[in-house]
């Protein structure tokens, strides 16, 4: 067990040594007298403290700023559970995925040898591997683009359904309410190529559907699962932005004779650009790790790994293989492709949003 | 004040309540048994509690094998396993060199308990012992055996199946072309075991080097260069040509046997129980086939479960498991046990027992299993498989021949791309269990 004290020095986490200190520097500028505590940065940086009664905002127009009085007791209190939460739930786990992904040992822990990053070597080096990021990424884009799709249409809509609009909705939203195993369990018998009946209706077309033998049937068949129930979550996002979006600018367009595409394409969807950019953001969380229920009911990633995506990757070598270092690498992996493809859309897309109404 | 009365009152009568109940010695069970199975279990356990009035086993079900596995696994690691756990045959290397188990025949020995293990019949024998010592108590032993609608051959114009792949594949065709099913059989959800494990074992065929690992952790996968590759090209002409099905996720195989849609159905001789409840057919059994040029075949292999000690708890608490162990492998118990679930019986004894009774005269079908597990002697290629990281090889394996199902490699290149995979897993296995396994042999045997 030489393995612990490497771990905190492992050029995994670059950033870590180098932000603390900036961080500690900061506080040791405060003046000794002020009640350093409890303030944020932007009021110590504005130099001037304005009364904390009025509760203005004092750098940035359109920033809020909760004032909670004295002292940092109810401010701490209240971050309390999250904190606790982050804590047991994230970053425990993600120190001991951190830990397990440079060890090598057996299930029970009796051995454990210190292997470096030959669990992230072993991985890159891997077909398997190589061939579930090449399907993940068809699958997350895949389902993106069509919950987005598809939900974007359904809200809408929503407008346009005068009678029964309640139960419209909630038609739509019903789907959330279903959990992901029975949802894949569904899906798969609807698709099953000998019993299912939508199944039978592709066979009738002349499309020889077969999700057991065909690789692609498989990947759709997830895709497909998986963004149904996906779309309601969607919905809900769009449907709320959509209300608010100014009546007056819809009318405006629709005397100026744009019918109601064209209104939909020039006014409403720009103005709908944060939700689906945050909506975009999800659907990639979503699909990257909250999948594996519908893959497991549905292929098992199969056949011959054609929907063998990350995260269930992780849980087949992890939970079935008994294979923790390896399990622990590909997890450390994955959440570093979901930061990364998170950061890249905040970097290249965020500013192309408007934010302004 | 009242309150703290009664509840200092409460307190004392719970004091005195303890020491009553005690007397009796607590120990948890972990297993994996759900459904008919289940509460078979169940029975078992209280049938155990109430022939003695020292010991209480206590029987938790904990999910599939898996997650028993998994389960058994953080326990331990907190320091707060079971005393017993119900582990799958596939989990046999990873147990035994975990460091965490009890040797059972040491644990039997050491309390006294005379259990037969020459007794037991082979195959369940090799399969849990280790350096010719019991490893794990067997417990649920299956082997597969091949279920057939019997309308369906003789509107074929068929007594029963016949005995060997070959003349099988005639019959199956002629089914299908006859009208009679157009299903001739169905793809098992765990094919891998049927009909390539002990198919191998059933023909004669080597499925790694050293004795199929019995002789060493430095075993290889071989079975990309047998009779398994022509298997599996059978497996996919049958599949291209709709006289085998696969009954997908969302639906079980054996549903597609059981509402009489495919004809034939290779399945573990522990489906009894459901089959017999499930099946509004005409149903039988037989043998496995075997290849036309090997004969006699040998025995099959077996599947299932055994019941493994962990270390870690009290010298009372070892008593009590070594009591029930020792119920568990009495006769009446294993005659019971085979007759309520479809199990084999794992010693000659209970066997004979059943016979005698004349069981097999109204469950004909329920012998098979027995029958072809101890059929000839079992010799390298058929004593079992014994190798380490089991269930990843496995998938790997399964994963290779679902590419020859979707017409993405030719059987061959998928073995040996199986066997490729299987060997760099089973030199993991090795490097991390190097030099393990030696207190299991503690004296020159």
């Amino acid at each position: 067990m030489k393995a612990s004290s490497p771990i905190a020095t492992s050029p995994i986490w670059p950033e870590a040594p180098a932000d603390r200190p900036s961080g500690l520097t900061r506080s040791q500028h405060k003046s000794p007298g002020e009640p350093a505590a409890g303030r944020s940065v932007a009021t110590e940086r504005a130099g001037k403290a304005r009364a904390p009664k009025r509760g203005q905002p004092d750098r940035e127009p359109g920033l809020k700023r909760a004032n909670f009085g004295r002292g940092a007791g109810l401010p701490t209190l209240l971050l309390l559970p999250q904190v606790l939460i982050l804590l047991f739930f994230f970053f425990i786990p993600s120190l001991r995925a951190l830990t397990q992904s440079v060890l090598l040992s057996d299930p029970f822990g009796t051995t454990v040898h210190f292997v470096w990053f030959d669990n992230f070597k072993t991985l890159f080096a891997s077909g398997e591997y190589r061939q579930s990021l090449v399907t993940t990424a068809w699958f997350t884009v895949a389902q993106n683009v069509i919950t987005l799709a598809i939900a974007v249409v359904l809200a809408f809509a929503t407008d346009r359904v005068v009678r029964a609009r309640s139960v419209y909705r909630t038609l739509i939203l019903l789907p959330y309410a279903i959990a992901p195993a029975i949802a894949g369990i569904l899906w798969a018998f609807l698709f099953n190529p000998v019993v299912g009946p939508l199944a039978h209706m592709l066979h009738a077309l002349g499309i020889s559907w077969d999700p057991n033998r065909n690789p692609n049937d498989a990947l759709w068949l997830v895709i497909m699962a998986a963004s149904w129930k996906h779309i309601c979550y969607d919905y809900i996002f769009l449907v709320v932005g959509l209300l608010a979006v100014p009546v007056s600018l819809m009318e405006a367009a629709a005397v100026d004779g744009a019918g109601p595409i064209r209104r939909f394409f020039l006014i409403a969807l720009p103005m709908l650009g944060p939700t689906i950019f945050f909506l975009a953001v999800m659907n990639f969380i979503y699909g990257f790790f909250e999948t594996f229920a519908i893959i497991d009911a549905v292929t098992h990633g199969g056949p011959a790994g054609a929907t063998n995506i990350l995260v269930y990757k992780v849980f087949v070598d992890g939970f079935i293989n008994l294979d923790l270092g390896s399990s622990a690498a590909q997890s450390v992996l994955l959440m570093t492709f979901a930061l990364i493809c998170t950061l890249l859309q905040f970097r290249y897309f965020d500013h192309k949003v408007n934010y302004g109404v | 004040m009242k309150k703290m009365a009664f509840i200092a009152a409460l307190f004392g009568v719970l004091a005195l309540a303890a020491p009553a109940q005690a007397a009796r010695v607590e120990v948890q069970w972990w297993h994996a048994m759900s459904g008919v199975l289940g509460e078979r279990l169940s029975e078992l356990v209280e049938k155990f509690n109430t022939s003695q009035d020292k010991y209480t086993v206590v029987a938790v079900a904990k999910g599939n094998y898996d997650e028993v596995t998994n389960g058994v696994i953080a326990a331990y690691r907190a320091k707060r396993p079971p005393e017993m756990v119900q582990i799958a045959e596939r989990g046999y290397m990873t147990m035994l060199l975990s460091g965490a188990v009890v040797p059972v025949q040491e644990l039997l020995d050491q309390k006294g308990y005379k259990v037969d293990f020459s007794d037991f019949i082979k195959p369940v024998a090799s399969f849990w012992s280790y350096k010719g010592r019991m490893s794990a108590m067997p417990f649920n032993s299956s082997t597969p055996i091949f279920w057939y609608n019997k309308d369906h051959f003789q509107k074929a114009g068929f007594d029963k199946p016949a005995a060997t792949w070959q003349e099988l594949e005639t019959q199956l065709y002629a089914i299908k072309a006859k009208g009679v099913s157009e299903c001739g059989t169905v793809l098992p959800g765990d094919f891998f075991w049927s009909l390539l494990e002990n198919y191998s074992a059933i023909n004669n065929q080597p499925y790694g080097t050293l004795a199929n690992g019995f002789d060493g952790l430095g075993t290889e996968f071989v079975y990309n260069k047998t009779k398994v590759v022509s298997q599996v090209t059978r497996l996919k002409k049958w599949l291209d040509d709709g006289v085998m099905q696969i009954a997908g996720q969302g639906f079980s195989p054996e549903q597609l046997f059981t509402s009489g849609r495919c004809s034939t159905f290779v399945n573990s001789t522990a489906s009894h129980g459901n089959i017999e409840r499930n099946a509004k057919i005409n149903w039988s059994a037989t043998f496995l086939p075997h290849e036309s040029d090997i004969n006699p075949p040998l025995n099959s292999t077996i599947g299932g479960g055994a019941i493994w000690v962990m270390k870690g708890h009290t010298p009372e608490r070892y008593d009590a498991v070594a009591a029930f162990l020792d119920f568990v492998a009495q006769a009446e118990t294993q005659v019971w046990w085979h007759g309520v679930t479809g199990y084999v019986p794992a010693t000659n004894k209970a066997y004979a027992l059943a016979r005698e009774r004349g069981y097999y005269k109204d469950h004909p079908t329920r012998e098979i299993a027995v029958l072809q597990l101890s059929r000839g002697t079992p010799n390298d290629n058929s004593r079992g498989f014994r190798f380490g990281n089991f269930v990843q090889t496995m998938l790997a394996q399964r994963s290779e021949v679902e590419a020859v199902f979707t017409g993405q490699k030719q059987p061959q290149q998928a073995m040996d791309d199986a066997v490729k995979r299987g060997n760099e897993i089973l030199r993991q296995f090795e490097k991390l269990n190097a030099g393990k396994g030696t207190e299991w042999a503690p004296e020159a045997k």
